[in-house]
């Protein structure tokens, strides 16, 4: 939103003198007050506001909260439409929504989030609220729809909304009509009785009319308010009553244009002209009408027509901003234009100029396009553009291009740029490098001149309003190229604009610098070169904490920390959110939107590391803070990231769940989407043994072992590599294993190739289980050995306890040969602690404990070493090779070996293998 | 890419008139983008223009009901329109 709120729009009209209390619509309210939805559905001049003001003046005195808007055709898009219905509710309850409000002030504000705190602490009110949205018909739309059904439907029951409008609103009117919520009042609700008529007419107006006068009224204005009130103004002082009301009767004309013209014919002059020349004014005040009529009795004028009851309506308590009644204020307009229609542009362009002098640009582009005037409302609108990006009104924006020709354009280069960037902001790529030429070619890059000679001048022709824009252009205008080349998919070209961005950007033009830096970022990540993308984010970074963008610098630390996580550096990626949120903590107001993010980000690296507790509650932490602290994709990655603990904690079922949900919740933004959700939904089919919904995965996937490997792919590759491997477990087939250990080699080069250490840990698990599938257990120990080295710094877990029994095997046989081997003994004991669940399927009960039981089962426990050694015995390993990984002689090995031997009961290497496998001991 | 031709009736741009109850001032035809008023003698007005698409229409059905003028029909006007009750020639408020 830029500039201030239009504090009249939130004003409660007040009841005016002159009208008819009527019962029969007040009763109605009443029944409307119990309910969720009162419509007020009536055409123009129904007297829809008058009566609401007359009934909420009632319900003032009950000092029940009332929240009243009034819409104008601006308040169309969810920005501005949401933040006037929030700030209206805060008038009712101080306070309320204080929280998320300045969530509106984004291009795509997180509506649904927002309404759902609105609407929790709306249910804490304990009084009866109202909720009033006069000329709702100004902005129903498709902007607002889903909103306002979504607030409809979860309405807490003491909230009341009632809406007037001229025209039905696109809500499921249907559904509460059925339901018994919905109070309608509408033209036929609304006409006036004759009593209230003869009401009107000799009690309020004081006019005495005889009944068949009355009569004669009612009939020709069928009960329409304005009409009535029209022929009230009209009879006021005239003699010939009874003259007057044949007259009026026996005339075909439109009522309207007969008592208006009836009414202006019996101004003075000086009335009538003021009226026709601000009747090019949406709202009236004293300076403006001033500035517009040339006069200088404009509050004078606007207080005496109020006293007349001259259709202006006051928008305030103190008398400073009126409007005209819609309905009059149009048949002026056709007033103005059938007598002065030469006067028309200059009055707007007065208009236009009293509300750029008073820094209003939305009314003066909107006068001054009225008058035709086209070349001032390029300067007005070039001069508004910094603001309105910056409060994120590119809509605004884009409304106006349509309006301006394209010559008129083309000679304004920060014009056509301002342009091009609303467009893209909109979502429009159709236009873009039309607009970006047009600018470009006033900025022919001076020839170096080596004598130093000053630059050229501007060039003949050119227009340009904001010389400080003019000298960011050369930067903005490749920025806008390397976005428009993201768009369509080109990164040599992205890259290149990005750069040429930052060397033509000047050294304190952070904003574009960063922009630059994020784009080219994006790009090298895309390529898989994370050592450039992770120099780029940084500095992105760092730009962006300069000009205090600190949600930008929330969701560029997300990437930042992707790409750590990808690279394995697991410290590093948690260092960065941590960082974020200290930004985030020392920022005044609420918690930035991306602080939400910062917690399920540590809540993945907690869950890595295999400390469940931590993870889960850096999840709570992050719901706690709420939606509205969070980035669109949150809450994908929230439910990701809750259903990997949900698998880890054995509830497959809810794992699946919660995946699925967070598919439905998805939202891509430009990063490329490197994990994505189906893959992990085949993964944790496969882990659990259904290889056959995971095989269908791929093949929809068109995933071969045999494809062209990418980055952008790699998770998705290593995924089928999983399900080949699983597949292999099911149903021994030799393609499977052959399969997936050829594209498991190739995955790895491509992985150290790029610096991909967090892949390569993965990778390696799954080449040491293919090992160990084929029978090679020297291979599969080595391979492991290789994983564990590189993953015991960052202190990964779950990468290797997440794989079933056969990482158990694994794990024993290479545990006494690791030179440090606690962290292999802490890996050991999470296998164990998940075999022992799923073996006995006891949740509750702790492995330790089962560990015990079985032992138990023994006269004499093995001891430690005994375990060792009886491990390396289910292996293929001989008893050299044992000794050796053990770093024992081969006759110790031997004592150990026969000490088993009588522990157990048994004879021979293979017994003991299998009694051990019966105790559950290996 | 050209347009597909406006073959199917309620598409493409056609010609509609737009009859509203009571005599309309003629100073309404410039509010109304330049249509042609015309007061028919059984006190209703027909507004006629050049061929609009859907969106225009809805546009001046929009500006029909803001003016609050009770809206009584709109026809689409083929090659043989229909026959409305004859204009009034001396109709005392047509040159106003």
């Amino acid at each position: 939103m830029a500039g201030p709120l239009v504090e009249t729009k939130l004003f409660i009209p007040r009841p005016r003198r002159g009208t008819v209390v009527r019962h029969r619509l007040s009763e109605r309210l009443n029944r409307g007050a119990q309910t969720r939805l009162t419509l007020l559905s009536a055409p123009a001049g129904f007297g829809k506001t008058t009566l609401l003001a007359q009934w909420l003046a009632d319900a003032a005195a009950d000092r029940r909260p009332v929240a009243w808007l009034s819409l104008d055709e601006s308040d169309g898009q969810p920005t501005p439409f949401w933040t006037y219905v929030l700030t209206a509710l805060q008038r009712a309850v101080p306070g309320l929504g204080a929280g998320v409000l300045p969530l509106m002030q984004t291009a795509q504000p997180p509506v649904e989030a927002v309404l759902s705190t609105v609407i929790n602490e709306l249910s804490a009110v304990p009084d009866d609220i109202h909720v009033v949205l006069d000329d709702y018909h100004l902005v129903d739309g498709p902007g607002i729809q889903a909103g306002m059904t979504f607030l409809l439907e979860h309405l807490p029951p003491q909230v009341h909304l009632l809406i007037s409008t001229r025209a039905d609103p696109a809500l499921p009117l249907a559904r509460l009509r059925a339901r018994g919520e919905l109070v309608e009042i509408r033209a036929a609700n609304l006409r006036f009785t004759l009593d209230e008529v003869a009401a009107y007419f000799n009690e309020a107006s004081g006019l005495n009319l005889a009944k068949k006068d009355l009569a004669a009224l009612e009939g020709r204005t069928e009960g329409w308010a304005a009409a009535l009130q029209l022929a009230a103004l009209s009879l006021r002082g005239r003699a010939d009553v009874a003259g007057f009301i044949a007259g009026f009767t026996g005339d075909n004309r439109y009522i309207v244009d007969y008592l208006v013209e009836e009414v202006l014919r019996r101004q003075p002059d000086h009335i009538r002209e003021f009226l026709l020349q601000t009747s090019v004014l949406d709202r009236l005040t004293g300076p403006l009408c001033d500035a517009v009529t040339a006069r200088n009795d404009g509050r004078a004028m606007l207080e005496s027509l109020e006293r007349a009851n001259l259709f202006v309506i006051p928008l305030d308590d103190n008398r400073q901003w009126y409007r005209y009644h819609h309905l009059f204020a149009d048949v002026l307009r056709t007033h103005l234009r059938d007598e002065r229609r030469d006067d028309l542009p200059d009055l707007h362009l007065r208009a236009s100029r009293w509300y750029d002098q008073n820094g209003e640009p939305l009314p003066a582009v909107r006068h001054s396009l009225a008058a035709g005037d086209v070349e001032h409302a390029a300067g007005l609108i070039e001069l508004a553009i910094p603001a309105l990006r910056r409060n994120r009104q590119e809509g605004a924006i884009r409304g106006w291009i349509d309006a301006v020709p394209d010559a008129v354009v083309r000679v304004r280069p920060v014009l056509a740029a301002g342009f091009a960037g609303a467009l893209m902001m909109t979502g429009e790529f159709e236009g873009v490098e039309e607009r970006l030429r047009d600018a470009e070619q006033w900025l022919e890059e001076p020839t170096t001149d080596l004598s130093g000679a000053p630059a050229p001048a501007p060039a003949a022709g050119m227009v340009v309003l904001d010389e400080q824009e003019l000298a960011r252009l050369p930067g903005t205008i490749q920025l806008y190229r390397a976005a428009l080349e993201l768009a369509r998919g080109d990164a040599v070209a992205t890259v290149r604009h990005a750069q040429s961005a930052i060397e033509r950007s000047a050294d304190d033009d952070h904003l574009t610098r960063s922009a630059a830096s994020a784009l080219s970022g994006l790009t090298f990540w895309g390529g898989g070169d994370l050592g450039a993308a992770h120099a780029a984010y940084s500095a992105s970074i760092q730009g962006l904490r300069r000009v205090g963008h600190v949600s930008d610098v929330l969701g560029c630390s997300i990437t930042l920390a992707d790409i750590r996580i990808a690279q394995g550096r697991l410290d590093e990626a948690l260092r960065t959110y941590q960082e974020a949120l200290r930004l985030a903590a020392a920022d005044a107001g609420p918690e930035p939107r991306g602080t939400a993010d910062m917690y399920v980000g540590m809540s993945q690296i907690a869950h890595e590391r295999d400390d469940l507790d931590t993870a889960a509650a850096h999840l709570s932490r992050s719901r706690e803070i709420g939606e509205h602290a969070g980035l669109p994709q949150n809450a994908y990655r929230w439910r990701v990231a809750m259903a990997r603990i949900r698998e880890a904690r054995g509830d497959l079922g809810g794992a699946l769940q919660l995946l699925d949900e967070a598919q439905r919740v998805y939202t891509g933004d430009l990063s490329p989407n490197v994990r994505p959700i189906p893959a992990l939904h085949a993964r944790m089919l496969a882990a659990h043994g259904q290889v056959g919904e995971a095989l269908s995965w791929t093949r929809d996937q068109h995933l071969s072992a045999d494809d062209d490997l990418s980055y952008l792919r790699e998770y998705e590759h290593i995924t089928l590599a999983r399900v080949l491997l699983a597949q292999y477990a099911a149903d021994r087939s030799e393609v499977s294993l052959d399969g997936a250990t050829r594209l498991l080699e190739r995955l790895l080069t491509a992985a150290q190739e790029g610096g991909r250490g967090g892949s390569a840990i993965e990778i390696l698990v799954l080449q040491a289980l293919a090992h160990h599938a084929r029978g090679n257990t020297p291979a599969a120990l080595e391979t492991l050995g290789h994983a564990l080295s590189l993953a015991e710094p960052a202190g990964y877990v779950r990468v290797f306890t997440d794989e079933g029994p056969s990482m158990t095997t694994l794990l024993r046989a290479i545990a006494p040969s690791r030179a440090s081997s606690t962290y292999v003994r802490r890996l050991l004991a999470a296998r164990e602690r998940a075999d022992g669940t799923s073996s006995v399927g006891d949740r509750g009960n702790t492995s330790a404990n089962q560990a015990t039981h079985r032992v138990q089962g023994l006269l004499e426990p093995l001891s430690e070493r005994e375990r060792d050694v009886l491990r390396m015995l289910g292996t293929d390993l001989d008893g050299p090779a044992i000794a050796r990984q053990l770093f024992v002689s081969l006759n110790t090995l031997r004592t150990h070996t026969k000490n088993i031997y009588a522990k157990l009961g048994v004879s021979s290497r293979r017994e003991a293998v299998r009694r051990a496998g019966e105790l559950g001991l290996p | 890419m050209s347009d597909p031709p406006p073959d199917r009736p309620g598409h493409g741009p056609h010609r509609y008139e737009i009859r509203v109850d009571g005599h309309l001032s003629p100073r309404w035809a410039a509010w109304f983008g330049d249509l042609t008023l015309t007061a028919m003698s059984d006190g209703t007005t027909v507004l006629r223009g050049p061929a609009v698409d859907q969106a225009a229409l809805h546009g001046l059905l929009r500006k029909v009901r803001d003016a609050g003028l009770p809206l009584l029909c709109v026809t689409q006007v083929g090659l043989a329109p229909p026959t409305p009750p004859p204009p009034i020639p001396d109709d005392p408020h047509a040159g106003e």
